[in-house]
């Protein structure tokens, strides 16, 4: 009807002489439509109805009506008399017409409005990248250059990036989408950096539904690297070129800036340039690159002077610069590090070939109980974290609170205060401002202040009691256990009363301990405390369950299974419960670390003999370089190390294996598995080491060590089952034929008091994008937080299966995102998929216990082992307390060294905000309890209302 | 209505039918029970959401600021975005107070369950803890307390809210107030709704992706942490005023009129504007990753599924157009514990013995 109204209106208007022709109109984007009154007529409506605080919905009353029309008529007369027939009359200046007509007729409010409507208009199209016909962007975004100055954003740049990282996933990923994303990320005035990042960022939100994506953000980043590290280079075929070209510059700038050792250019460079192998930096996930990116490339004043293949060669050649044919050894140890078959610990590839080349993951310490002592440890541990190095501290020793003190005749406050100065200690030096400090404090068991002790991590109480920074072990002997077990008593005493007792284990422990105990009961040991030792077990786990810590570690089996049982004592393990060497006043414990990633040896379902025997015998030999290279910021970690040698090489990538195996975590296949990859592993690992002491001479304190008595690790389960008389039930058994191991040692003895120890790899399984360590999936599809940020992984494993099945689609990443990443209770997920995909929580932390004590049979130091316990997971009826104290018993008799942390689930989440959660029901997925909320259905959404802000509404324009 | 309906009149010894019957119990209008006999427990929901937040526990100095202090007194952060945190913090310094002062003030005393009674009294805790949160950052990162605190009445975008808010809390306040007839029952729901439905689930929600997108960022990443735990303690808070409103709903279903939930729809479409409007204010440029335009899909996305929540027709359609929030709340968090401190523990009077 307002049609009708208006076309007799404009029919009647004083158009004459124009009357019969057509006019034109061009459109932003070139295109051209006929000259129409009616949209006109419409804009002005609404915008007098927005004034009006009307609804568009609602008719426009008569008055309302007849304003639009006179000034339909107005603009149509002004914009027609510009008209002519040859040129169109351009949008923009019907428009401005609009606005002029608005204010000179006295519609203020409406005009306010309508200028408004505009501008959110303009800023929609620009944040879209509408171009025009002719591809020149209809409006015009500003970015930010470096210098400060602006320049018109060229979307056709952004577009040539994204489409190139797209290329050869292009079924996978949509280029167009990404694109649009980033244009909506973008703001007028964004700095080319933001750009950059928000290309990257836009990929990186995709990995959810489609795992591919991460690599197209991987090389959206590695471009960037390349641009900020090479010279400008045309073509991208000549990346490769230039890339070997500029090496030799790269390690010349890395020198003259003082970060890279002069060296490094002592090497044959031509020849390690031909070596380096570009096509290596596709391998690379997103997290990976971005990790490396952010903490591991070296950098001057925040540029990148290294690319990818750079920084393995770099550690390569820092790694080799003492052998002799150090060009040869520099390429075999870059092969085995980029082609992602070994990585070495993050220490050593941060500081390898630097004039700081602090390669040592991780140092363990004892301290005295005096003031000198103590605060001499606390001032090693700052100079240590400096060094990126982590750091366990034995405080056993230190006496306990109420105990006398000779020289001032008052009484000790005990250990606690002096744990606080070492807590802050570690916050004041941020290794080096790479990543946080990090220490762990040990104690044992009888311990007086052991409570308090496990009080350290709680939120609450008072805050100089507390060490929220640094973490906690408990360093329990055997005989505690027993006594928990038989519901006995335990007793507590100062250090300062029993002085040997830290330094005993297994059967002479026990024996020293009850007579101690005899004499408290007899009164010759005033300061003691006695407590039922299922109490303070207690204690220990809800310790453990609240705060993740103490960690549990055990005293007698790393001791009694300690090759270097003849000149020493092993009082504590390390920050990451792996390490177990000997420590005193003089000797600080040293270890290097790296890690064998077993996907890269596995082929047609069986692990590569001679390619482990291979990469092996590479990583014991880039291990034991570094102790002669190393740089020891305290002597006693110098003296230490040049003693025993010893090195901890572990194994990654455990549950990316059973994938490809096929295995579920949690079977006995799985156990079998860890049990012969260990056992090959352990083989070479002892034989590489023994060939290199027939190379360059056993370690010093060789003599007398248990490798001296023909005592291999496998050999040793048995002492520990005599010493602790028992509660033991490890296998013993064995695959291969140990005679050549033994017979070389027995001719060359080894080069490494110890070659074994599988630690965390947290940051460097990311960098090669493999599951960490020994650790199941934490989830199929989560986000992983470290320092570089939070990033999204999928289980690409699981993506892949369910694509086969042709089950993947955007209904099970929403069921995968409620149901956070499991896929038991995703009806869809066929039952053969659901038990090989179980995750973390949901494999009975038996399973992960077993296979971790049958690598313990061939493992001479220990195992970063983290258990996992959700509350909802334990049977009906059964008490939480106890399902988890049998989970530690289990673990203590399958005879495993140490336990790290405990991870345990919150109550309940944020809201989810990226799934429709209301078609799962009103009620969040945790709650148990139904309520009124259970009945209310989610209601049919209502038409869309008209705005006139909305700014696809095409009624408008 | 007093603040507990317990009878002058002394029961005779042993009277058996003065013991309470569990379905005597009633969220509001109870005279039939007294408000001190937590068990029998009628409503478990209440129950669990209460023994939920006592897991949740945490103290807001146990998030480590260094970093964040190290960026705020750079010059890596631009005007823009220093003002979208300043605005935020502003906002919610002081929305924390008035969601506890609601409850305390407000609605405590007409709800007559004692389970209820005993999350909102956890919930008033926790709003104090959140108020705490913001002392913490501003001492931490040596902010003018007087301009952050000061803001819900200088910065009319923020005062808006609060003021829609306020009155209806004062609705509830005024002398002779009751729910004992249908309008008052309307003017409290009204209020629930005000709080746990617009406040909690919308007026709270700009402010978090604003936060978040910095987050994202792996920047100002303590604050970032707070606001993770202050999220995870507000989705129990408004999943319980849900489960309060609907239930009320269930047993007053006269209140529950055409006209009312038209009333309710206004009120939500008037918030929404409110929060557009603070959010265009907050950025009035846009940062990186975050479009002062998008945020009107935002507010309307997440307007819709509160109406959805409480039985009413959404109207807005819109997608979330975040789509990295995904990453930063969605999915379950697997932490370095080397590089940041982990979240997902809870206390240890979980485990039973």
């Amino acid at each position: 009807m307002i049609n009708e109204q208006l076309d007799g209106q404009l029919r009647m208007a004083t158009l004459d002489p124009l009357e019969g022709k057509q006019f034109q109109v061009r459109k932003r984007n070139g295109n051209v439509i006929d000259f129409d009154e009616t949209r006109i007529y419409l804009a002005i409506e609404a915008a007098l109805k927005a004034d009006a605080e009307l609804d568009q919905d609602t008719p426009a009353n008569e008055t309302m009506q007849a304003d639009a029309q006179r000034l339909t008529q107005a603009v149509v007369e002004r914009s027609l008399s510009h008209a002519s027939d040859e040129a169109p009359i351009e949008i923009e200046r019907i428009q401005d017409t609009v606005e002029d007509k608005l204010m000179e007729m006295g519609f203020r409010g409406a005009a306010r409005r309508y200028i408004v409507y505009r501008e959110e208009r303009r800023k929609a199209r620009a944040i879209r990248g509408d171009r025009t016909v002719d591809g020149q962007p209809q409006e015009q975004m500003f970015i930010t250059l470096p210098d400060g100055g602006q320049e018109v954003l060229d979307p056709s740049r952004l577009k040539r990036d994204i489409y190139g990282a797209c290329r050869g996933v292009e079924d996978k990923c949509q280029a167009n989408d990404l694109f649009d994303e980033t244009m909506r990320n973008l703001y007028d005035g964004v700095t080319t950096t933001e750009v950059d990042k928000a290309m990257i960022m836009s990929a990186k939100a995709r990995i959810e539904n489609e795992p591919a994506y991460t690599y197209v953000a991987a090389r959206l980043l590695l471009n960037q690297i390349y641009e900020e590290v090479l010279p400008k280079f045309g073509a991208p075929a000549e990346l490769p070129k230039v890339h070997r070209e500029h090496f030799r510059e790269y390690l010349q700038q890395g020198v003259a800036a003082e970060r890279l050792s002069p060296d490094l250019l002592k090497f044959d460079l031509d020849q390690l340039a031909d070596a380096l192998d570009l096509e290596r930096d596709q391998q690379f996930a997103y997290m990976g690159i971005q990790t490396i990116y952010d903490r591991y490339l070296i950098h001057i004043g925040g540029t990148r002077i290294e690319t990818p293949q750079y920084f393995y060669m770099r550690v390569s050649m820092g790694l080799a610069v003492n052998e002799e044919n150090k060009e040869e050894r520099a390429i075999e140890f870059y092969n085995a590090l980029s082609s992602f078959r070994f990585m070495s610990s993050t220490p050593t590839l941060f500081n390898a070939g630097t004039l700081h080349p602090q390669l040592s993951s991780c140092y363990l310490s004892t301290v005295d109980d005096d003031l000198e002592s103590i605060f001499k440890l606390v001032a090693d541990d700052a100079r240590l974290s400096k060094w990126a190095g982590g750091l366990g501290n034995d405080w056993t020793n230190i006496r306990a609170t109420g105990s006398h003190i000779k020289g001032t005749n008052g009484e000790s406050q005990g250990v606690i205060p002096f744990l606080k100065v070492a807590n802050d200690t570690a916050v004041a030096v941020n290794q080096g401002g790479k990543r946080k400090g990090a220490m762990c404090a040990y104690l044992e068991t009888w311990h007086l202040d052991i409570e308090d002790f496990m009080e350290l991590r709680k939120n609450t109480g008072d805050e100089r009691r507390r060490t929220h920074d640094m973490n906690t072990a408990n360093w329990i002997p055997d005989l505690f256990m027993k006594r928990v077990k038989e519901k006995g008593k335990w007793t507590l005493f100062s250090p300062s009363d029993v002085e040997d007792l830290h330094d005993l284990y297994g059967a002479a422990f026990e024996k020293r301990y009850e007579e101690y105990e005899t004499m408290a009961e007899a009164g010759e040991i005033k300061l003691f405390k006695t407590v039922e030792a299922e109490d303070l077990w207690r204690k220990m786990l809800m310790s453990l369950f609240e705060t993740g810590h103490p960690w549990i570690t055990f005293k007698d089996p790393s001791n009694v299974r300690s090759p270097q049982d003849h000149t020493g004592v092993v009082h504590s393990s390390n920050l990451c419960t792996e390490i177990l060497l000997n420590t005193s006043a003089d000797e600080t414990a040293v270890c290097n670390l790296g890690s064998v990633n077993l996907t890269a040896h596995l082929k047609d379902g069986a692990l590569n003999e001679e390619l482990i025997a291979q990469t092996v015998r590479t990583a014991i030999r880039m291990l034991d370089n570094v102790i002669d290279i190393n740089y020891y910021p305290t002597p006693e970690a110098r003296n230490a190390n040049m003693q025993h040698r010893p090195v901890g090489m572990g194994v990654m990538a455990f549950q990316d294996a059973l994938y490809q195996l096929r295995i579920s975590y949690a079977s006995q296949e799985a156990v079998e598995f860890a049990d012969h990859s260990m056992e090959m592993i352990s083989y070479y690992a002892i034989l590489a080491s023994s060939e290199l002491a027939a190379e360059r001479g056993a370690y010093q304190t060789y003599k007398g060590s248990k490798w001296d008595r023909g005592l291999l690790p496998i050999d040793t389960i048995d002492l520990l089952e005599q010493e602790r008389g028992g509660h033991l039930t490890l296998d013993r058994s064995s695959q291969m034929d140990w005679a050549p191991v033994r017979e070389s040692i027995a001719k060359h003895g080894v080069r490494n008091s110890n070659t074994m120890a599988i630690a965390p790899t947290a940051t460097i399984a990311n960098i090669i994008g493999v599951s960490q360590s020994i650790e199941p999936t934490y989830k199929n599809l989560y986000a992983k937080a470290n320092l570089s940020g939070d990033f999204i992984v999928v289980n690409e494993y699981l993506v892949s299966q369910l694509k086969e099945r042709g089950l993947w689609d955007a209904e099970m990443v929403q069921d995968l995102k409620y149901h956070d990443g499991s896929v038991l209770e995703i009806d869809r997920v066929p039952d053969d998929l659901k038990d090989i995909f179980r995750t973390s929580f949901e494999i009975d932390s038996k399973w992960l216990i077993a296979c971790a004590a049958r690598r313990q049979k061939w493992i001479d130091m220990g195992q970063s082992l983290n258990l996992y316990f959700d509350l909802n997971q334990v049977a009906e009826g059964q008490k939480t307390g106890p399902a988890l104290s049998d989970m530690y018993f289990f673990a203590w008799e399958a005879g495993l060294k140490t336990t790290y942390y405990l991870r345990t689930l919150a109550a309940t989440q944020i809201e989810k905000s990226t799934v429709n959660i209301n078609s799962y029901g009103v009620q969040p997925k945790w709650m148990k309890s139904k309520s009124a909320s259970s009945e209310v259905a989610p209601v049919a959404e209502a038409p869309k209302a008209c705005s006139i802000l909305d700014p696809e509404c095409e009624a408008c324009q | 209505m007093s603040c507990c309906n317990v009878s002058d009149q002394r029961p005779e010894a042993h009277d058996l039918t003065k013991r309470i019957n569990v379905e005597d119990k009633r969220l509001i209008n109870c005279n039939a029970v007294d408000v001190n006999q937590l068990m029998p427990i009628k409503y478990d929901w209440a129950w669990e959401h209460y023994l939920n937040g006592c897991k949740n526990h945490w103290m807001p100095d146990e998030v480590p600021m260094q970093k964040d202090i190290e960026l705020w007194k750079s010059n890596k952060l631009t005007a823009d975005e220093r003002r979208v945190i300043m605005r935020n913090l502003g906002f919610f310094s002081t929305a924390e107070s008035l969601v506890g002062n609601n409850i305390v003030l407000a609605i405590f005393k007409h709800v007559t369950n004692p389970e209820c009674r005993q999350y909102l009294l956890r919930q008033a805790f926790e709003e104090a803890i959140h108020t705490h949160t913001f002392h913490y950052i501003c001492e931490s990162l040596s902010l003018d307390e007087r301009e952050v605190f000061n803001m819900y009445h200088e910065v009319n975008s923020i005062s808006d809210k609060d003021n829609f808010e306020m009155k209806l809390t004062s609705d509830i306040m005024q002398e002779g107030f009751t729910t004992d007839t249908t309008e008052g029952i309307q003017t409290f729901l009204k209020n629930l709704i005000g709080f746990y439905v617009i406040m909690e689930g919308i007026f709270f929600y700009s402010g978090f992706v604003m936060i978040l997108s910095f987050h994202r960022g792996n920047r100002m990443t303590g604050i970032g942490e707070q606001f993770q735990y202050i999220m995870r303690d507000e989705s129990i808070h408004m999943n319980f005023g849900l489960d309060l409103i609907n239930g009320i709903k269930a047993e007053n279903p006269e209140a529950w009129t055409p006209e009312f939930q038209k009333e309710i729809d206004g009120l939500i479409e008037e918030a929404v504007e409110l929060e557009i409007a603070y959010a265009q204010d907050c950025l009035p440029r846009g940062i990186l990753g975050l479009n002062a335009g998008l945020f009107r899909e935002y507010v309307q996305h997440i307007a819709d599924r509160r109406l959805e929540r409480i039985g009413l027709a959404t109207k807005y359609g819109s997608d979330n157009p975040f789509p990295w929030m995904s990453e930063t709340i969605d999915l379950a968090k697997e932490k370095n514990f080397f590089e940041t401190r982990v979240t997902e523990y809870q206390t240890a009077s979980a485990l039973s013995w």
